[in-house]
C-alpha cells in the first residue's frame, strides 16, 4: 500500500514537470516565503478573495439522515468563519472573519455513502471549483476512498462520520485528518463501562453488518469484554441493508445471551432494533450499540432506548459540561430548529480546526497546513481540550458512554440520554501504529 | 445454532418470510402472465403502497384503514401508469417494456424520497396485535404471525379471483394464450387496466402489511425485487401457483440457512436459483413455451 | 453492405479520432471538467461492450457490473500487490478474467431469453456484489475497495511517458477506448456482426437457417464481458481507486440508463448517454440547486426518452439524416426460365458426407407425434426420391406442419426414425440439419424485419458458407469466399434484386413470400421444404410464386405442403395425402384424383357440405 502512495508521488513529481517539481524538490521546507510551489489546487484555489470548500455527502441511501446532519455542521460552520463568530474563535483564536481573510465559500453533491461517487464529487470540485478542502463522510468506505484522493492530488480532505479503524490506521494518508473515534476505540470505552454496570460472566450475542468495519468492531468488542470474563453465545452476521432481520433475531432470541450488541449503523440499526423489540429481544436482553447512529433514539423512540448502553461522539446534554458545547447546541438550534447530533458536531469541528490549522500556518500551502496540524496544539472543543496526533492524523477525543433514559425520567423531548462517562482519549487511543498507519509524503 | 426449538423457530419463519414473498411476487407474475409485461417498478410498487397507508394512519391512526386506503391508492396509482404509460408500450419489444417500468421505477422512489426525506417511517400495528405470542416451541411477535395470517388470506382471496371469477377466467385465459382473450371478444384494454391494477395493489398491499415489521425508507423496494425476480424464476414466470411455491422455499432458504452461516442465506438462495435454471430452466411450475 | 470507397467505409472512426482529438480542447469550454470527461470515456468503453449484447443482438442484461467489477478488482489487485508491473498487462489479465466469469454467467444466463435472462443477469450480478464484499474482502479491501492503484507508464526506451492525472489520463483513456471503438466496429461488420442483428430480430430463424444461435450469444456476452472487465480495469487506474460500488445493481442500471439516453445499436450511444448523465447530475445538483432531487430529474428524462425518443440521442440524429423510403419500383414478372443459376445449387458445397447411398434422399419411418393425449402423426412412413417435387395435401387438422417440423428437426418425434441421404438425423437439432442441407421455408413469414432484403439473404448464405458456428469476429462479411455471389443470385432467383437494399418492413407481401423462399434457398439445400408458400396471396402472386417454384426446382428436391390443390395437381410429380394424422395416399396427381378414399376424406367432404 506504501509503496504505491510512493510510487503515485513520485509520478505527480514528474507531472509537475521542470518549473514546480524542480523547486519543491530543491528547496524542501523552505515554502514559507511567497515562491512556494504549486502543489494540488494551491495557489489557484486561494488567489482570489474567497476560498472554496467542496462537500461531498450521502444525502440519498441508507446514510442520508446522519449525512444531513454532518452538512447542517458545515453550514453552521461556514456562516460562523465567515462572520467571525465567537464560538468558532473559541476554537480557532486567530481567526477574525474567513479563513486567512477570505470569506469561505461551498459545494455540496450526494455521494450516496458509495465511495465511488465520492470520488468523482471529490475530483470534480477539485479540478472544476479549485477547492482547499474536501470534506465530508457517513461511511468509512467513503473516507478510505477520499483519502487515498486527496493524497493522489495533494488537496487536504477531512472525513465527516467514519468509525473505520483503517481510516487513520493502514489506510491513513498525510494529507486526511480524522475528528471523530473509531470502533476500536469506542470498545475499549464502553466495555469497562458495561462490565463495570452489568456485571462480569455476561454472555453476548453479537449481530454483525458483514463488513470490515463491522467485523473489527466486533473482535475489539469481545477481545475488551473477555476481561470482564464475557462470553459470545452468537455472533450473527447479516448483509449490510438487509431488511428483514428476523432469521438473524430468531437465533439470538434462542441464544441464552443476556446482552445483545448491535454493531450495525445508521438505517440498520434502526430497523433491526425495532425487530429485536418485536422479538421480545430487548425485555430480555440488555441491548448495547457500540457505536451510536445519529438519531438512533429519535428512529425508534424513548421506550426501547430506555436501559441501552451506547458509546457516541457527542450528545447535546454536554451543555451542562462543557461551555463550547453549550454555545454550539444553541447556535445550532437556532438555526436548524433541533438538538444537533454528533454528526452535526463532527462537521463544525472539523473545519473549525481546519480553519484554526490554517490560521497558524499563515498560509494555504497544504504542506504548511500539515505541519500545523501535526504541531499537536491543544485545542477547545465541545468536548473540552483535545488535540491531534502527529503520527496517525487522528484526534486524541474522549469517548461519551450514555446510556437511554426511560420515559418518564426525560426532562425534554429530546433528553434520551444520559451521559454515564466521558471517557478521556488519552491512553483509550491504541499506539498510531497499531493499525499500521503509514501517512506517506507532503509533497 | 443448530436445536430442535431453533429449526421449529426457523422453519416457522420462513413460512412468515415466504408468505409474504409470495403475496409480493404474484402481483408481479400476474401482470407478466397476462400484460407480458415485467414490470421492474414493482420494488417502488411494494414500497409507495407502504407510504400510502403510512399517510392513511397518520390521519386516521387505524391500522385497517391503512390497509384499505393504501391498498386503494395502489390500484388508482396501477391502473394510472398503466393508462398514461404501459399501454403504449404493449406493442413494443420486451426490452422497452423493462426499461420504462425500470425508469418508473426510479421516478417512484425520488418522488417519495422528496415528499419524505430519507429517514425511516414505520406504522404501528394495531394494539390487539402488539407483543409476543408464546407457540410452544418458540416466541414469535405476534404482528408477524398476523401477516403470515393476511398473508394467506390474501393469497386465497387472489386464487379465488384468479379460478373462481369471470375475470379470473378471462386472465387466466390470457396467461394460457394471449390471442385467446381477443377471440372471446372481450374488452382487453379494461381487463389489462385491471390487471395491472391488482398487480401494482398486491405489491402495495404486502408493502402496507410489512410496514410495521420493517420500516420504512424509499430504498425499500430495491432488495425486495431482486428476491421477487428469484422466486419468480424458481416458481416459474407467469404462474400463480409457481409464485406461492418459490415464495416459501426462498423463505425457508432465508431462514434455514441462517442457522448454519447466516451471512451466506442470500447466496444459497441464489444458488437454488441456479440449479433450478439448470435442471428446469421454464422454473418449477412454469410451462415450457413460455419467455 | 455494398463494398464502398475507403474512407467512407472509415469515416466513422476518423471522426471518432477527430472528436476524442479535439474534445480536451472544446469540453472544458462547455463545463466539463478533465476528470468529467475521462469518466465519461471510461463509461463509452464499457457501453461498447453493451451494446453490441442489447444493441445489437438484443440481450438486456441488468448484471454487467459483475464483469465491471471483476475486472476492475484483479487488475487493481495485481497492481497493488505488486504482482505485475504493467498497468496494460494487468489490466488485460483482468479483461481475461471478466470474460471467463461471462462463460460461466452466460453458459446460466442463456439459457433464457427475454425478460427470464434480465431477471437472472440481475439476480447473478447480486452474486458477485456478495462475494466481493465478503467472502474475498481479503483480496478486495471489502467495503472499502482498492486504494493506491498506479496510472499506465510507458518507456518506449527513447521516451519514456508517464500518465498522470486530468488531461494526461485522458489520452490514455482515449487510446483506449479508440481501439475499442474500431474492434467493435469489425465485429459488428463482420459475419458474427450480420448473425448477431438477426438474432436480435428473430432467433428461432437464425437457428433453422443453420447457425448455432446459442454460441453466438455466448460469445457476445463473454466479449461484452470482456469490455466491461477492461472498462472496470481503467475505473481504477483513472481514479488510483477501485470502489467496491463497481459491483452494485446501480452500475448496471447507469449503464443500461446511458445505453439508452446516447442510443442503442450505435456504439456511440453510450458515450454520449454518459456525456449527458454525467453532465446532468452535476448541473442538476449543482447550478440547478436541485439538492437530492437530482435523480428524480434524470429518471424522468429517462422515461420520457423511452417513451418518445426510444432510439436515444444519437439515434434521433442518425433520423434526420436518413434518407426517405425508396418507392416500390414496378414489378418485373418472374422469367419463365431460370436464368443463370448453376451456382446457387446443391452443387455449392456438399456438406452430407459421402456414404455410397443412392436411395430415397429422405426417408421417414413410422413417424408418430404425441403432445399429451393429442395424437398428431400416427405412424407416418415417408420416403422422397432426389429431384423430385412432392406435394403434401391434407385438410385442415391433417397433421401437415407437425409432419413438417419433424421432417426438419424442429419437434422430436415420439417415435420413429428419419434418414436424410441414408443418414439417421431422428433427433438433431434444427441448425445442424439445415447444415446438412435440409431446410424449409415457413408457412407465417420467419424473417428478420428490421433488416433489409440482402441482409436477410446474407444471413441464410452465411450459414452455407460458414457452417454452424465460426468466430471470426474481425474479418469483413464482405471477405467470407463466394458470399456476394450467392446472395446476388439468390436474389435474382427470388426477383428480388431490385429491392435488394429496402428493409423488410417495407415490402409488399408478395415479395415478403418471395424472400421467405429465397431464405432458405440461399443456405443452398439439397431438400427443401416449403410450408404453404401460396397462403394469402393474390391471384397475380400465385402465378409468380408457381412460377417461381418451377425455376427452383432444377437440381433440387422439393417437398410442399399447400392447401392450393389446383397448384398442386400441376405442380407435383406425386402426392402425399395425410388425413387426421396418418397417410392415407400417396400417388401422381392423377392417381391421388381418382383414388376414393381421398374423395371421401378431403375432396367429398367439400363436396358434401
Amino acid at each position: 500500500m506504501t509503496d504505491s502512495v510512493g510510487r503515485v508521488s513520485s509520478r505527480r513529481a514528474i507531472i509537475q514537470g521542470a518549473a514546480a517539481g524542480a523547486v519543491a524538490t530543491l528547496l524542501p521546507g523552505t515554502s514559507r516565503a511567497a515562491n512556494e510551489p504549486a502543489i494540488g489546487t494551491y495557489p489557484a484555489g486561494s488567489s482570489g478573495d474567497t476560498v472554496f470548500i467542496g462537500i461531498t455527502i450521502p444525502r440519498t441511501g441508507t446514510y442520508a439522515v446522519p449525512g444531513e446532519d454532518v452538512l447542517k455542521g458545515y453550514q453552521l460552520a461556514i456562516e460562523h468563519l465567515n462572520a467571525g463568530d465567537p464560538l468558532i474563535r473559541m476554537i480557532s483564536p486567530h481567526t477574525s472573519k474567513g479563513v486567512l481573510g477570505k470569506q469561505v465559500t461551498s459545494g455540496v453533491a450526494d455521494s450516496g455513502a458509495k465511495p465511488n461517487d465520492a470520488v468523482q464529487n471529490g475530483s470534480r470540485f477539485i479540478s472544476q471549483n479549485k477547492a482547499v478542502l474536501i470534506t465530508g463522510s457517513v461511511s468509512s468506505a467513503e473516507a478510505v476512498a477520499l483519502n487515498k484522493l486527496a493524497q493522489r492530488e495533494k488537496v487536504i480532505y477531512l472525513p465527516g462520520i467514519s468509525g473505520s479503524n483503517d481510516t487513520t490506521g493502514k489506510d491513513c494518508v498525510r494529507y486526511s485528518f480524522r475528528e471523530c473515534f473509531y470502533g476500536q476505540t469506542a470498545a475499549a470505552a464502553i466495555a469497562p463501562v458495561m462490565v463495570k454496570n452489568i456485571g462480569k460472566n455476561k454472555k453476548a450475542a453479537y449481530l454483525v453488518p458483514d463488513y470490515t468495519y463491522g467485523h473489527t468492531v466486533h473482535q475489539s468488542m469481545e477481545q475488551f469484554l473477555k476481561a470482564g470474563g464475557w462470553t459470545t453465545a452468537t455472533a450473527q452476521v447479516a448483509p449490510l441493508g438487509a431488511p428483514d432481520y428476523s432469521s438473524y433475531l430468531l437465533n439470538i432470541a434462542n441464544s441464552g445471551a443476556d446482552v445483545f450488541i448491535n454493531i450495525n449503523f445508521g438505517n440498520d440499526a434502526v430497523q433491526s432494533i425495532k425487530q429485536a423489540q418485536q422479538f421480545g429481544i430487548l425485555g430480555k436482553q440488555i441491548l448495547s450499540v457500540p457505536y451510536n447512529t445519529p438519531f438512533l433514539a429519535r428512529d425508534v423512540g424513548a421506550d426501547l432506548m430506555a436501559g441501552v448502553y451506547a458509546a457516541t461522539d457527542f450528545w447535546w446534554t454536554l451543555e451542562d459540561r462543557f461551555p463550547l458545547a453549550k454555545q454550539f447546541v444553541a447556535a445550532f438550534e437556532k438555526k436548524f430548529g433541533y438538538k444537533p447530533e454528533w454528526g452535526a458536531n463532527a462537521g463544525y469541528m472539523q473545519l473549525a480546526m481546519w480553519a484554526d490549522a490554517v490560521e497558524r500556518a499563515k498560509s494555504f500551502y497544504p504542506p504548511d497546513i500539515i505541519k500545523a496540524y501535526e504541531a499537536g496544539p491543544e485545542i477547545q472543543s465541545t468536548v473540552g481540550p483535545v488535540r491531534f496526533r502527529g503520527a496517525d492524523h487522528q484526534l486524541i477525543r474522549p469517548v461519551i458512554i450514555e446510556r437511554g433514559k426511560k420515559k418518564a425520567d426525560m426532562k425534554s423531548a429530546d433528553d434520551y440520554y444520559e451521559v454515564l462517562e466521558v471517557v478521556p482519549g488519552e491512553g483509550l487511543m491504541q499506539a498510531p501504529d497499531a493499525f499500521g498507519c503509514s501517512l506517506g509524503p507532503a509533497t | 445454532m443448530l436445536s430442535w426449538p431453533n429449526f421449529f423457530s426457523q422453519f416457522f419463519n420462513g413460512l412468515a418470510l415466504g408468505a409474504l414473498l409470495a403475496l409480493i411476487s404474484s402481483g408481479l407474475t400476474i401482470i407478466y402472465g397476462t400484460l407480458g409485461v415485467l414490470n421492474l417498478a414493482h420494488g417502488a410498487m411494494f414500497m409507495l403502497g407502504g407510504y400510502a397507508g403510512f399517510v392513511a394512519w397518520q390521519h386516521t391512526g387505524s391500522f385497517a384503514l391503512a390497509v384499505l386506503a393504501g391498498s386503494l391508492f395502489m390500484v388508482v396509482v396501477g391502473v394510472l401508469i398503466e393508462r398514461v404509460v404501459i399501454r403504449n408500450f404493449y406493442r413494443r419489444p420486451h426490452e422497452d417494456q423493462i426499461l420504462v417500468t425500470f425508469g418508473i421505477g426510479i421516478v417512484l422512489v425520488e418522488l417519495v424520497r422528496l415528499g419524505f426525506g430519507s429517514d425511516t417511517v414505520s406504522i404501528q400495528p394495531p394494539a390487539w396485535a402488539m407483543g409476543v405470542t408464546p407457540l410452544g416451541f418458540l416466541i414469535y411477535p405476534t404482528y408477524r404471525i398476523v401477516v403470515l395470517g393476511i398473508a394467506a388470506a390474501a393469497l386465497l382471496v387472489l386464487y379465488f379471483v384468479l379460478y373462481r371469477t369471470r375475470i379470473g377466467m378471462i386472465v387466466r385465459a390470457g396467461i394460457e394464450d394471449s390471442g385467446m382473450v381477443d377471440i372471446l371478444g372481450i374488452n382487453v384494454n379494461h381487463v389489462f387496466m385491471l390487471v395491472f391494477g391488482i398487480g401494482a395493489m398486491a405489491a402495495g398491499f404486502a408493502g402496507i402489511v410489512n410496514a410495521p415489521v420493517v420500516a420504512l425508507t424509499p430504498d425499500a423496494g430495491d432488495t425486495i425485487l431482486v428476491e421477487t425476480f428469484v422466486v419468480v424464476v424458481i416458481g416459474g414466470v407467469g404462474s400463480f401457483p409457481g409464485a406461492v411455491l418459490g415464495g416459501l422455499i426462498a423463505g425457508e432458504i432465508l431462514s434455514l440457512t441462517s442457522m448454519v452461516d447466516p451471512s451466506y442465506s442470500e447466496v444459497m438462495l441464489f444458488a437454488v436459483m441456479t440449479l433450478v435454471l439448470v435442471l428446469r430452466p421454464q422454473g418449477l411450475l412454469g410451462q415450457q413455451d413460455r419467455a | 453492405m455494398r463494398r464502398s470507397a475507403g474512407w467512407r467505409r472509415w469515416w466513422p472512426e476518423a471522426a471518432a479520432a477527430a472528436g476524442l482529438l479535439i474534445a480536451p480542447f472544446v469540453l472544458p469550454f462547455l463545463g466539463f471538467s478533465p476528470d468529467t470527461v475521462n469518466r465519461i470515456v471510461v463509461w463509452g468503453l464499457f457501453g461498447l461492450g453493451f451494446d453490441l449484447l442489447f444493441g445489437y443482438t438484443g440481450l438486456l442484461s441488468f448484471g454487467q457490473s459483475a464483469f465491471f467489477g471483476t475486472g476492475g478488482f484483479i487488475a487493481a489487485y495485481l497492481l497493488t500487490k505488486n504482482l505485475i508491473a504493467s498497468v496494460l498487462l494487468a489490466l488485460c489479465i483482468g479483461t481475461i478474467g471478466a470474460a471467463i466469469a461471462g462463460v460461466l454467467v452466460g453458459l446460466i444466463a442463456l439459457r433464457r431469453t427475454g425478460i427470464y435472462f434480465a431477471m437472472i443477469t440481475v439476480a447473478i450480478a447480486e452474486v458477485f456484489f456478495f462475494v466481493e464484499n465478503s467472502p474475498l474482502s481479503d483480496y478486495t479491501g471489502g467495503e472499502n475497495g482498492i486504494p493506491g492503484v498506479p496510472a499506465p507508464a510507458f518507456d518506449l526506451g527513447f521516451l519514456k511517458f508517464q500518465v498522470g492525472t486530468g488531461w494526461s489520463m485522458y489520452w490514455f483513456l482515449a487510446a483506449c477506448f479508440f481501439v475499442g471503438l474500431v474492434i467493435a466496429r469489425r465485429i459488428v461488420a463482420s459475419p458474427v456482426g450480420a448473425i448477431l442483428v438477426a438474432i436480435r430480430d428473430n432467433p428461432q430463424r437464425v437457428q433453422a437457417l443453420g447457425h448455432s444461435t446459442g454460441a453466438y450469444k455466448l460469445v457476445i456476452f463473454v466479449i461484452a464481458a470482456a469490455y466491461a472487465g477492461f472498462a472496470g480495469g481503467l475505473l481504477g487506474v483513472l481514479q488510483g481507486y477501485m470502489p467496491p460500488d463497481a459491483f452494485t445493481f446501480d452500475t448496471s442500471g447507469q449503464l443500461v440508463i446511458q445505453t439508452v439516453i446516447g442510443g442503442t445499436g450505435t456504439l456511440f450511444g453510450p458515450l454520449a448517454g454518459a456525456a449527458v448523465w454525467l453532465y446532468l447530475r452535476d448541473f442538476l445538483q449543482g447550478p440547478m440547486g436541485l439538492g437530492n432531487a437530482w435523480r428524480l430529474g434524470l429518471g424522468l428524462i429517462f422515461v420520457l426518452l423511452v417513451c418518445f425518443l426510444r432510439r436515444g440521442i444519437i439515434g434521433g440524429i442518425r433520423q434526420l439524416f436518413a434518407r426517405p423510403p425508396a418507392p416500390a419500383p414496378e414489378e418485373t414478372p418472374i422469367a419463365l426460365a431460370a436464368p443463370t443459376l448453376v451456382s446457387v445449387g446443391p452443387a455449392a458445397r456438399r456438406r452430407v458426407p459421402e456414404n455410397g447411398h443412392s436411395g430415397p434422399i429422405l426417408q421417414a419411418q413410422g413417424l408418430t407425434k404425441r403432445y399429451g393425449g393429442l395424437l398428431a402423426n400416427r405412424d407416418i412412413t415417408f420416403s422422397v426420391e432426389e429431384g423430385e417435387l412432392r406435394g403434401v395435401i391434407g385438410p385442415n387438422g391433417a397433421g401437415k406442419s407437425t409432419f413438417f417440423k419433424m421432417l426438419t428437426c424442429e419437434v422430436p418425434p415420439t417415435s420413429g426414425t428419419i434418414r436424410f441421404h441414408g443418414h439417421d438425423i431422428t433427433g438433431r437439432g434444427v441448425a445442424q440439419v439445415c447444415q446438412l442441407g435440409l431446410t424449409k421455408s415457413y408457412q407465417v413469414n420467419q424473417l428478420f424485419v428490421r433488416l433489409t432484403v440482402r441482409q436477410n439473404v446474407t444471413i441464410a448464405a452465411l450459414a452455407e458458407r460458414r457452417g454452424m458456428f465460426k468466430p471470426d469476429l474481425l474479418r469483413g462479411l464482405h471477405r467470407v469466399p463466394g458470399l456476394d455471389v450467392q446472395v446476388e443470385q439468390t436474389l435474382a432467383l427470388v426477383n428480388l434484386s431490385a429491392r435488394a437494399d429496402t428493409p423488410v418492413a417495407e415490402l409488399a407481401y408478395g415479395e415478403k413470400r418471395r424472400l421467405e423462399i429465397g431464405l432458405a434457398l440461399a443456405s443452398s439445400p439439397t431438400l427443401l421444404l416449403l410450408d404453404e408458400p401460396l397462403a394469402g396471396m393474390s391471384p397475380r402472386e400465385r402465378a409468380e410464386t408457381v412460377q417461381l417454384l418451377r425455376n427452383i426446382r432444377r437440381g433440387r428436391t422439393l417437398v410442399i405442403v399447400e392447401h392450393d390443390m389446383d397448384a398442386m395437381f400441376d405442380l407435383a410429380e406425386r402426392i402425399t395425402v395425410l388425413h387426421e394424422g396418418t397417410l392415407l395416399a400417396e400417388g401422381t396427381p392423377a392417381e391421388i384424383q381418382r383414388n376414393s378414399f381421398v374423395q371421401e376424406a378431403y375432396l367429398g367432404g367439400v363436396a358434401a357440405a
